[in-house]
């Protein structure tokens, strides 16, 4: 119905809507708030392929306001969180949707591609971009101001890797003499293998690589790999996996009664993950897998386990520990960085961030120092292996929660 | 009249939209473009002459990776490897058409046999060490206060319009295409192949055009998406998922129409958008809300609009 001045109630409400979503939508919308709370954009796959691990990773997340407030910090922190659908579209569009509703730094984002499609949108507005997991070296080497990450390269996990290789034979006093490397021929596992195939020479290992077997991601039978590996001879299996085909391959093992020494990754997911040990049950005892972990051993770990518990009663921390151990400390550096700089703007919290020296961790390594690039220069490999139905840690010894046991008794002698 | 005048408007809209919204909208603007562009792609191969390609991601990987190879390894000028990267794709697209229609594939086995291409492709690509393999390929990136379009690098605002620019074109030649005699040719083998065939139109050489048209403009979304994200990796652009997203616009929007690319694409992008910033003003968080509205926007118009979103529309507008 029209009123006398001719304006209808349906185009009052319409141009009411309208108005609301131009202040939505308007160019000069970007909430700048220089003080309250440090406002975290986490950016996480938390749908599509890598949902398992996006969401794995938002625990870390969902724990951090409440762990950093326990350790005394006088920044609040409040979340934003987004999903990029595991998408790279998603992602960039997400970051920008994040800057521009008032997101102090960026946090995320699990994948190398989906990590650099965001490294563009925050370098472009001068927000700052911690990096919770991502190995591509290019996240650090493409120039980017604003960017820091705390996860290894994946020359970084290779090298850790096969380092933690040596101090297990060293320990147990057993070393094999060849080994065969499998691997999934994916972007993470291709940037492990140039790692190995550039590391490797120069790494003085005690044995030989005799053969390099690759397999698809979406392959289904690992019947024809595991053969050709057994008839290699080698000694050990050196793999670099996911989840699926790490339970595939253990199947095959089984199944062709192969016995390698030991089933070792120098830094790879899937055999630590807690689908892992529920599918296999016994038969997922004893591979070793060199990673960087958390330190159950630290007063901040058994801060962050006893948040996690509480919010989480149905998980255990061990299952997620790699994934919320780093989204929780990449919370940790914003805040670190947002308390010393005293201020919520990018430019501080920039500046803050480069001169970051975080000594108490929960993961394993030295204190959290970014080089030039943006890079955490101490970043430190643990040696898992899977015992009693979890992973442990093994070494390095002021962390170790057992002894490792090297070689791995038969499939056929499992409890 | 009516047509020219929404057109305009829309023309007008999009030209002024980066002056005007923020800079995530611009982004989204960007995403629903790049869809209604490859959307107009592959509409002229199914919507056009009624051959189903459910891998056209193979056309945007070739012809990411041919400029984007060229540029990293050679310094080779992102215009200069466009031309590469269109003959490479018109190349493979050939190639296929070739097989599958000397052979007589069609229907199903035709679609089955673009997947298996995209596939295999894929899987090649992520051995192909010169491009990077499965690590990825990186174009190194710089910090620019303005833009080169000539090397294609530069902010948002520049890679909008020349989205903007590109989806123009593809409306334009489709349109022509459409009403050209190569357009009809297209339609009397789309509705009724026996038939056209026997009124004398060379079919194996008009489905191969539309193949080799469709794939040509497929691959310059490629040399867009290379240069805008700056990494690629195969089992990203391969994918069958992205096929499927390049297929959902025209689906939506009304199969071999003008509009129905262009509108699905928008629809899809700007309400899945909404969607979120929705669901997340109520306070919730809903991962895989968008894959879930997808996917019910598919089933809502295979219900209730089997032939799209725009033929309605341009019914009561009567257009």
């Amino acid at each position: 119905m029209a009123s006398r001045t001719g304006i209808s109630r349906r185009a009052v409400v319409s141009g009411g809507v309208g108005l609301a979503a131009a202040a939505g939508i308007a160019r000069f919308n970007i909430v700048r708030a220089q003080s309250g709370p440090l406002k975290v954009g986490v950016i996480l796959p938390r749908s599509g392929v890598q949902a398992f691990i996006g969401q794995s990773c938002q625990r870390g997340a969902d724990i951090a306001p409440e762990v950093l407030k326990e350790l005394g910090f006088k920044v609040q922190v409040a979340l934003m969180n987004a999903d990029t659908e595991t998408n790279v579209d998603v992602a960039r569009s997400r970051a920008e949707r994040l800057i521009n509703e008032g997101a102090h730094v960026i946090v995320g984002a699990f994948d190398s591609g989906q990590t650099l499609g965001i490294a563009q949108v925050t370098e472009q507005k001068g927000v700052p971009f911690v990096v919770n997991i991502a190995a591509a070296p290019q996240v650090t080497e493409q120039g980017y101001k604003t960017v820091f990450r705390i996860f290894p390269t994946s020359g970084d996990l290779i090298r850790n890797g096969l380092a933690g290789f040596k101090d297990v034979f060293a320990a147990t006093g057993k070393t094999p003499k060849t080994a065969v490397f499998l691997h999934i021929n994916d972007t993470f596992g291709q940037a492990n293998k140039a790692a190995i195939d550039k590391l490797f020479p120069g790494a003085d290992m005690p044995f030989k690589i005799v053969e390099t077997i690759a397999y698809d991601p979406a392959a289904r039978d690992l019947s024809v790999e595991i053969a050709k590996a057994k008839a290699t001879g080698a000694e050990l299996a050196m793999v670099v996996t996911r989840l699926n085909d790490a339970i595939l391959m253990i199947r095959e093992m089984i199944k062709q009664r192969w016995e390698p020494m030991g089933i070792m990754s120098p830094g790879s997911p899937g055999m630590y993950e807690e689908q892992f040990f529920a599918t296999l049950g016994k038969y997922s005892e004893y591979p070793i897998s060199v990673v960087p972990w958390y330190n159950p051993k630290t007063e901040l770990s058994r801060i962050v386990e006893a948040a996690f518990k509480r919010k989480f009663p149905n998980d255990r921390l061990v299952g997620h520990a790699l994934n919320v151990g780093f989204t929780f400390e990449a919370i940790l550096v914003a805040a670190d960085a947002a308390q010393r700089a005293g201020s919520t703007r990018p430019e501080a919290l920039i500046e803050a961030l480069r001169k970051t020296n975080i000594e108490k961790r929960m993961m394993i390594g030295g204190p959290i120092v970014f080089d030039e690039k943006g890079q955490n220069k101490n970043v430190q490999s643990a040696v898992l292996q899977n015992r009693d139905g979890g992973p442990k840690v093994v070494l390095p010894k002021e962390a170790a929660e057992t002894a490792p046991v090297f070689p791995m008794p038969p499939w056929s002698q499992r409890g | 009249m009516r047509a020219r005048v929404l057109l305009s408007l829309l023309a007008v809209a999009l030209v002024a939209a980066p002056f005007v919204v923020s800079g995530y909208l611009v982004s989204v603007l960007i995403v629903a473009l790049y869809f209604a562009y490859v959307g107009q792609a592959w509409n002229i191969m199914m919507g056009f002459a009624g051959q189903l390609s459910l891998g056209h991601a193979l056309y945007v990987g070739l012809g990411a990776y041919t400029a984007a190879a060229l540029f990293v390894q050679s310094g080779v000028p992102p215009w200069l490897g466009l031309i590469a990267a269109i003959i490479v794709a018109m190349a493979f697209a050939a190639a296929i058409g070739f097989l599958a229609f000397r052979f007589g594939i069609s229907g199903v086995y035709f679609a089955l046999l673009t997947i298996a291409f995209a596939e295999f492709t894929r899987i090649g690509f992520d051995h192909f060490g010169w491009v990077g393999a499965s690590a990825g390929l990186f174009l190194p990136v710089s910090q620019r206060s303005g833009s080169d379009l000539l090397a294609l690098r530069g902010t948002p605002t520049m890679f909008y319009y020349v989205i903007l620019a590109l989806a123009a074109g593809a409306f334009a030649l489709s349109r022509w295409l459409l009403t050209s005699r190569i357009g009809f040719y297209w339609m009397a083998i789309r509705e009724d192949q026996d038939a056209a065939q026997a009124l004398g139109i060379d079919t194996f050489r008009y489905k191969l055009a539309a193949v080799v048209v469709s794939a040509a403009m497929t691959s310059i979304a490629g040399v867009f998406f290379a240069f805008y994200y700056n990494n690629l990796f195969p089992e990203q652009i391969f994918s069958i998922g992205r096929s499927i997203e390049i297929i959902l616009g025209p689906i939506i929007g009304g199969l071999g129409t003008l509009f129905g690319p262009v509108l699905g694409a928008f629809v899809l992008q700007l309400l899945a958008e909404a969607l979120r910033e929705g669901v997340s003003a109520l306070g919730l968080e809903i991962p895989g809300l968008t894959q879930v509205f997808y996917g019910v926007c598919l089933l809502v118009v295979v219900m209730f609009l089997p032939n799209g979103v725009w033929p309605p529309i341009a019914r009561r507008l009567r257009l």
